[in-house]
């Protein structure tokens, strides 16, 4: 465990002594957002800067706040998925933080995962999780897009090599990678002593951003979908969980 | 899945020597490298036995009588068998390890049991049965890929996997009921046998068909009536695709081995064949017998200095001959 997170997290339960041992330390102030919520993304005041680009563990995340999403398999758009999926899985929670500056936008993921999966091996399969942005209004699918007229743009971070791809989907088995890779991301695995472990994963990209599929931040409203990817329960493609429906940013803070 | 023509292979079981020529073509041609080092596009396994992977015929796939697709399970590195190699330069040049030894302790490979057959003394019986993708015309792998990461071309049935689409899922590896789709971790994509599709395209037979001591493959177009495949396959039927009750119809056809009498108790040859019909039944499927019993008969017709089409077209005179691939 990173020394500065030990550092926050007992600040954390020193503000906050109710919290009960069975929930994540940032629970208890976490507020939870329903499908089709809105929510304002946080600006983080020129000058104030990460301490790298995309860093987790920033202390800037403890000053921005934290909203939750209940995550649940997600519908079985093929065969293969249907085959495999375990609809009475549990409801898991996503927490995110929203945030841009006058340059970037961030969304940090932090959700609970007791095993660290960064293997694609035999047998094997990854931990990972996405954000995706309709290219159009809510009215896009927010499964994954409907065809190329509603496609939808994704972030997708992978365990095995911590890096983040920009992708495009029209529809379910649609992903294409984009030429344009503007998205980067950066990952930490914590394992908390006496809490679950969590993966914390901070993906951004310049507000301005060319290239055909990429999302524009330059609207009062963008649709936002999340999905998370659980490797130890061999999680990948539709096999995965994720948020039923869009949360709607709100770009217009300052 | 209707393609404009389908290219297909017939191999007379009763021809292969087991020697792995085709295996060591195909390796040495595609997959001795780039983290295929463990794949065998193509094998030779001695039958009974577990077949490579290990069991795959237990770890299922296909489809069921309806048409679904059926769950199946990816083999694990040992299935495979973990590929090792040699200190030989260090063992036989410098001198520095006084022993030659394998990097990684051998556990289980692609041959394990290879010549071990069944049976009891003196009907113990084996075969060889060499294995590749079947390039079904219903394939499993092409159904369970949610990606349509995997096709079939129209020009000539062959089953490719787009490695820009591919993503890695590895449901074609489960689906696969004959295992011959390989998840590479190099690229974490999967990847499988392309019928030497290169090859193909200039005029030219499979590696693992072109090298072939014993001349047990055909290759040609299923619908070209001159061709060696209808012959085999339609006219005489004595060609059989492995397990047929899997639904992918493979494109793949094997002629059954025929084999000598079982010798009884009292020393005397019995009725039943050494290598049983039900055991071969449980493989190509209902057409067995009256496959051998095709074979047995043009056979006969053969030795006793008759014209016989099917024989002549079996013993593959001209090696050139066996392969129409226009």
């Amino acid at each position: 465990m990173p020394t500065k997170f030990v550092t926050l997290a007992t600040l954390a339960i020193l503000a906050a002594p109710t919290i009960s041992t069975a929930q994540t330390l940032a629970e208890a102030n976490v507020k939870l957002l329903e499908p089709y919520d809105t929510v304002k993304v946080s600006k983080i005041p020129d000058g104030i800067y990460l301490r790298s680009i995309n860093d987790p563990d920033d202390i800037i995340w403890e000053r921005l706040p934290e909203y939750r999403v209940e995550m649940n398999p997600a519908f079985a758009a093929h065969e293969s998925v249907e085959l495999r999926i375990n609809y009475d899985a549990e409801t898991t929670q996503l927490y995110m933080t929203l945030a841009r500056t006058s340059e970037r936008f961030y969304v940090r993921l932090r959700w609970v995962d007791d095993t660290r999966d960064t293997a694609t091996t035999f047998g094997r399969f990854r931990d990972g999780a996405a954000v995706q942005f309709s290219l159009g209004d809510d009215e896009t699918s927010p499964v994954m897009g409907d065809g190329p007229e509603n496609a939808v743009n994704i972030w997708y971070w992978r365990a095995d090599d911590n890096s983040v791809q920009n992708l495009a989907a029209g529809g379910p088995g649609s992903t294409t990678l984009l030429d344009e890779q503007p998205v980067t991301g950066e990952a930490m695995y914590f394992e908390n002593d006496g809490d679950p472990n969590e993966w914390v994963v901070v993906m951004s990209r310049a507000l301005v951003s060319e290239g055909a599929h990429t999302a524009s931040f330059d609207r009062d409203i963008v649709p936002m979908g999340f999905a998370i990817w659980q490797g130890a329960e061999q999680q990948r493609d539709g096999l995965k969980t994720v948020l039923d429906g869009w949360v709607l940013l709100d770009m217009s803070a300052d | 899945m209707a393609v404009k023509r389908q290219l297909s292979m017939v191999m007379d079981l009763n021809k292969c020597i087991g020697c792995h020529t085709c295996t060591s073509a195909c390796k040495l041609q595609w997959t001795n490298r780039n983290g295929r080092e463990y794949m065998y596009w193509n094998n030779v396994e001695t039958m009974p036995g577990t077949g490579y992977p290990k069991n795959y015929q237990d770890m299922g796939g296909g489809f069921d009588a309806d048409g679904a697709l059926k769950m199946g399970t990816e083999p694990t590195a040992e299935d495979y068998g973990v590929p090792w190699d040699y200190n030989y330069e260090e063992a036989l040049m410098t001198g520095t390890d006084p022993w030659l030894r394998p990097n990684v302790k051998p556990t289980w490979g692609a041959n394990w049991d290879e010549d071990e057959g069944e049976g009891d003394y003196p009907n113990t019986y084996y075969f060889y049965l060499p294995r590749l993708c079947n390039h079904c015309d219903n394939p499993a792998c092409l159904a369970a890929c949610s990606r349509n990461a995997i096709y079939k071309r129209q020009e000539d049935g062959i089953v490719l996997i787009d490695q820009e689409r591919c993503r890695g899922y590895r449901y074609c590896v489960s689906a696969c009921p004959y295992k011959k789709v390989y998840f590479n971790e190099e690229i974490s994509k999967s990847e499988k046998c392309i019928f030497c599709y290169p090859r193909i395209e200039k005029g030219l037979p499979t590696a693992c068909a072109k090298q072939c001591v014993g001349r047990i493959r055909w290759i040609g177009y299923r619908d070209d009536e001159a061709g060696p495949i209808h012959t085999l396959v339609d006219k005489y039927k004595v060609a059989l695709p492995l397990h047929p009750e899997m639904g992918t119809k493979p494109n793949v056809f094997y002629v059954p081995p025929l084999s000598p009498p079982k010798i009884g108790d009292d020393g005397e040859a019995a009725a039943e064949s050494r290598v049983p019909l039900d055991y071969l039944e449980s493989l190509f499927g209902d057409g067995v017998n009256a496959a051998l019993e095709t074979i047995t008969a043009e056979r006969a017709k053969k030795a006793a200095g008759d014209e016989s089409e099917l024989m002549d077209t079996l013993i593959g005179y001209r090696h050139a001959e066996m392969f129409k691939l226009s």
